[in-house]
């Protein structure tokens, strides 16, 4: 057994980190926290694409990846501003006062 | 690369640059010289620039229609067809500006219609590329440009709630899309679309073909809203400044579904699977024929329920989405893009009624229609033409629409596979007759209210509200003066 | 030259909102001309076409893509639907002259109505005939839901939706038809001669046929049929009934069966059945309505049921009896409702038989009495009017394939006398006018409730028309008879059937 990671231990780490996310956003309450999940799964697609990237020697991946850390911050922009925005409104961060509209 | 190659991408990309430029041509004008100016004046003043801009946008796209291009490797490939479908998001953005001018829902109208001018930047960008970095980043710049849009209505606390949950479903949808590219690339080392298709074939049984695939069609379904990807769609349609959910309702409709489908017909044409009756295989036919069964299904059914117009429009826009998609599944072109099409300029209109109304009113709801036709002529007929063709009723454009879409998925695999889909389309079109007919019977049959006067929009957005109707009747009658251009 | 018939009234629907909004006589006026000029255009257009052959009117390519075609054309079938439908066009805005609500928009609907019905009677090219089938609908929901009475909701929403069902399962077939034959093309002519594979037939066949049939009130898919009747305004229902259950039986005879002849093989006994347990149902539950208008809606989906036994026969003389039962039926239907909806339930304002039972209106208003009773004898089939005629060759159609079935469609007749006799009994002949005081209903002084000339116009007309056609029935079977022999029913010819 070799000590050096294979392309499928980044890609289960990548998985993990996706589902972590994607459990963060449907089951936490703060919209700060559900925030946090959703980057924590753009940045699991982050690793999935620098791994691949190494493995499949070309650097289209990478390149990738720098776009989206670029983007991701533009996102976190405007995330923030609208939380702001709402709890201006609302005075919480709590997805429970999200209520004027019906689900 | 040499400089020969940036010269000609300066020169294939000028319609964009003009979109640019107007962006900020919008937000110069309006901070520097209309400061003082009145609400009403500076929204019109918007307008009428993004106009121009847009115009010579359109000007430059019709000169340069016969274009075919592929450069940097698929990062921007033009074809007479995305130069035809980039002209129909101008058109769309032009009226949906001007809607701005009814109801003064912010004081900063400059900014949102640079917004909007920013938005149909990143759909023109969006439908002319084979790049998955390049689709990701337009998708980007359209969506974020929409979530700001539609918290613009500072006063009303629906809309920030409205954007803030389009935001969060949107940003899931983002990463769900990512996540599956990463897995396209490195399945096949590549962002470039036709090489995928080259190579993804040999991975065609792979269960990480189908979750890259399942990915990204989840991530699409959540920008088309098909269920069970739409619950965004009531909420920001509902809480949006009529503006912007026009917008979201049409230009992005359209990127969206043509991006969609040139994803899954040129980058994805090898995995397919098959959704036909009693032989469902995996691969994106059988994933998207389950979203098209659903959407189709709990939309109709759900905006039976509606009491809301905007809620009403938005679960229909779920069913409508479902019926797209079935073109999607027929693998033509032609026939979802002239479904996409029609569909848009239909949505705009009913927004752009919406906006009067809502605006002169204050009712969103169905029976705040009650009379109209006593109150506007005008507005009634266009309305009643809209939802009309919504509904499919001949010789409407949504009736060909429809007919295009549901003989694309009839024609698909041996004996009438795909059958079942065609026949509960159908179905769920009689559903949704009804829910359309009672927004008709407001309009037409229900008594006029006490105390209620005329009601009246700009007169740009009465002739915009005419010339959609109109369109809407032409090329419903005569189908071959659009399709054509969409071959 | 047929075709302006469909341009006339869509320019005049179109037209009526140039007119100011409350100008209802230059509605009243501009309708009136404008199906009156539909029907003289009608009648010279048929005039020309003697011989009941195929002629093509107009042919353009419509929708090359998909091969589509503007393709209208004209056999005897078509003009004779043709002419009805510009009779019961000018007799339906006869009767409603007096509209008052909303007179513009009233005739408006009323001529796209009848735009969309000349479309189809006179559109060759499938898609083209199911574009114009479509454009009828709408209107019907409108004319009820606007101006209708009874449950004018409920009804207009059912008849819709009945209509869009039909339609769509139409669509479906039609789609179905299109690219299994493959051959691009919408043509019926062409379509009609492509073989379809046999096991396709058979359920292609009952989805376009029934969805068509839906219309044409096929049992038991008939409930919108008395229901938007009696709901809808007395020219809607005389449209109703009149054409728009043409529509149906004639996209039945026209695509269903044409396409389709195996699947039309297999179905044939079936749906036989169904009409004549259409026509001895229909004439069952028409002898127990208290309503006067369900007893017409209900003896409609009874006369239908003869038009489609008629089809069913599947011979030259019961398909012509078919064909000419529509037109007398049209006739018929439209003379009874003109009657109990416009003179009747205008003036007396209930519809309820054991009401009108103490009134005798024979002597408050004799015209519209003994008016109601010549439409009844002919509607019960007498000789010397046109239903006659039908329903005789109907039956010598039907007793030649069907024997025992024809047994119980005479049956159906006989019930058809018994329905009639109580509603004209119960509605003018019984009470005694002198034993009720005028107060509680002298709303109807004979000076303001005397039959108007309108009305007596339209009554005497289509009075004329049935008796002409049960003394002379050549004049409309001279057209109908040798349409059978174009090559669009090579099918089912070549399949023995014809």
């Amino acid at each position: 057994m070799s000590l050096t990671p294979g392309l499928h231990h980044f890609l289960v780490v990548s998985a993990l980190l996706f589902s972590l996310g994607l459990l963060g956003v449907l089951a936490r309450r703060n919209l700060l926290v559900i925030y946090m999940g959703l980057e924590l799964m753009l940045n699991a697609a982050n690793l999935a694409l620098v791994a691949f990237s190494r493995f499949n020697a070309n650097l289209n991946g990478q390149v990738m990846v720098f776009f989206i850390i670029t983007v991701a911050a533009a996102e976190v922009a405007v995330g923030l501003a609208l939380i702001v925005a709402l709890y201006r409104k609302r005075q919480s961060a709590h997805v429970e006062d999200l209520t004027s509209l019906k689900l | 690369m040499t400089n020969g190659d940036y010269y000609q991408l300066l020169k294939l990309l000028a319609p964009e640059w003009t979109v640019v430029g107007t962006v900020l041509a919008i937000l110069f004008a309006d901070l520097q010289f209309w400061r003082n100016r009145s609400v009403a004046w500076r929204s019109a003043g918007a307008a009428s620039i993004l106009s121009l801009g847009f115009a010579a946008a359109a000007g430059l796209l019709i000169w340069k229609r016969a274009v075919t291009a592929d450069l940097l490797g698929g990062t921007l490939v033009l074809s007479p067809t995305s130069q035809y479908v980039k002209l129909a998001l101008l058109g769309l953005a032009i009226v949906t500006a001007w809607l701005c001018t009814e109801g003064e829902f912010t004081k900063h109208v400059g900014e949102f219609v640079a917004l909007i001018a920013l938005a149909t930047a990143g759909m023109m960008f969006l439908v002319s590329t084979e790049n998955l970095l390049m689709v990701f980043v337009a998708l980007e710049l359209v969506s974020l440009s929409l979530y700001v849009m539609t918290a613009f209505n500072k006063r009303s606390p629906r809309s920030a709630e409205a954007a803030l949950k389009y935001f969060l479903f949107g940003g899931m949808a983002a990463a769900f899309t990512l996540f599956g590219f990463s897995f396209l690339y490195g399945l096949t080392g590549s962002i470039h679309l036709p090489t995928i298709a080259a190579k993804i074939s040999w991975h065609a049984g792979d269960p990480l073909t189908l979750v890259a695939i399942v990915l990204v069609v989840a991530g699409f379904g959540f920008k088309i809203a098909a269920v069970p990807f739409h619950l965004w769609a009531p909420d920001a349609y509902e809480g949006a400044p009529a503006p912007a959910a026009a917008f979201i309702a049409s230009g992005s409709k359209v990127a969206s579904f043509f991006v969609l489908g040139k994803l899954l017909s040129v980058g994805l044409p090898g995995v397919g699977g098959s959704g036909a009756w009693k032989a469902f295989s995996p691969g994106w036919l059988a994933v998207v024929a389950i979203l098209a069964t659903a959407s189709m299904i709990f939309g109709n059914l759900a905006a039976l329920a509606q009491s809301s117009l905007r809620r009403l429009l938005a679960y229909s826009a779920i069913a409508h989405a479902g019926y797209a998609l079935l073109a999607i599944i027929g693998g033509s072109q032609p026939a979802l893009l002239y479904y996409a099409i029609t569909y848009a300029v239909t949505s705009v209109g009913i927004f752009g009624v919406v906006a009067v109304v809502e605006n002169r009113t204050g009712n969103e709801d169905i029976a705040g229609l009650a009379g109209l036709r006593e109150r506007s002529f005008l507005l009634s007929v266009a309305l009643s033409v809209f939802v009309l063709s919504l509904a499919g009723v001949p010789p409407l454009a949504g009736f060909f629409g429809k007919f295009y879409a549901f003989a694309a998925a009839a024609k698909l695999g041996s004996s009438l596979g795909y059958w079942w889909l065609v026949a509960l389309a159908l179905g769920a079109s009689c559903v949704s007759l009804f829910y359309y007919l009672q927004v008709l019977k407001q309009v037409w049959v229900a008594p006029v209210p006490e105390g209620q006067g005329k009601v009246a929009g700009g007169w740009v957005v009465s002739i915009l509200l005419a010339l959609l109707a109109l369109a809407v009747l032409v090329t419903g009658a005569a189908p071959e003066l659009l399709i054509r251009f969409l071959k | 030259m047929l075709a302006w018939t469909i341009y006339i009234s869509f320019a005049a629907a179109a037209a009526m909102f140039l007119l100011k909004p409350d100008s209802r006589q230059g509605a009243r006026v501009l309708a009136l001309v404008a199906a009156l000029a539909g029907l003289a255009v009608g009648l010279a257009g048929a005039l020309q076409h003697a011989g009941g052959g195929l002629v093509t009117i107009q042919k353009y390519p419509w929708v090359p893509t998909v091969g589509a075609e503007y393709y209208l054309a004209a056999d005897g079938i078509s003009l004779t639907l043709v002419i009805l439908t510009g009779l019961a066009a000018v007799v339906g805005i006869l009767f409603s002259w007096n509209v008052e609500l909303r007179t513009r928009e009233f005739f408006a609907f009323y001529l796209a109505l009848i735009g969309g019905v000349y479309g189809v009677f006179l559109s060759f090219d499938l898609l083209l005939l199911f574009v114009f089938y479509e454009i009828a609908i709408v209107p019907k929901y409108f004319l009820i839901a606007i101006w209708g009475s009874t449950r004018r909701e409920y009804a207009a929403m059912k008849l819709a939706l009945y209509s869009f069902i039909g339609s769509a399962m139409v669509l479906a077939g039609l789609v179905a038809a299109y690219v299994v034959s493959g051959a691009q093309t919408f043509n019926l002519v062409e379509l009609a001669k492509y073989p379809f594979p046999a096991s396709f037939q058979n359920w292609a066949f009952p989805l376009v046929f029934v969805g068509f049939a839906i219309l044409a009130g096929l049992w038991p898919f008939h409930t919108w049929a008395p229901t938007g009747h009696s709901a809808a305004p007395t020219a809607a229902s005389m449209l109703l009934a009149g054409v728009v259950m043409k529509l149906g039986a004639y996209g039945c005879l026209r695509v269903a069966m044409t396409l389709f002849p195996e699947g039309l093989a297999t179905w044939r006994n079936a749906i036989a059945a169904l009409a004549v347990v259409g026509i001895v149902y229909g004439a069952l539950v028409s002898l127990t309505q208290r309503d006067f208008k369900f007893v017409i809606g209900y003896s409609s989906v009874s006369h239908m049921g003869f038009v489609l036994l008629g089809l069913m026969t599947l011979s030259t003389i019961g398909l012509s009896g078919a064909v000419l039962q529509m037109f007398s039926h049209g006739v018929i239907a439209g003379l009874l409702f003109g009657v109990v909806g416009r003179m009747v339930y205008d003036r007396e304002h209930t519809r309820d038989l054991d009401e009108l039972q103490g009134r005798r209106l024979s002597r408050t208003m004799p015209f519209a009495a003994v008016t109601f009773v010549v439409a009844g004898l002919a509607s019960m089939g007498l000789p010397g009017f046109s239903g006659f005629v039908a329903e005789l060759k109907v039956l010598i159609g039907a007793w030649q394939t069907f024997p025992k079935l024809a047994v119980i469609a005479g049956v159906g007749i006989v019930l058809g006398v018994a329905y009639t006799l109580r509603a004209v009994q119960k509605a003018f002949f019984s009470g005694d006018q002198e034993d009720v005081p005028g107060a509680v209903h002298g709303g109807h002084a004979h000076g303001e409730s005397a039959i108007t000339l309108p009305e007596k116009i339209g009554a005497v007309v289509l009075i004329a028309t049935t008796v002409l056609i049960g003394l002379y029935p050549k004049l409309l079977l001279d057209w109908i008879v040798p349409s059978f022999a174009s090559p669009l029913f090579d099918g089912l010819r070549k399949g023995g059937l014809l």
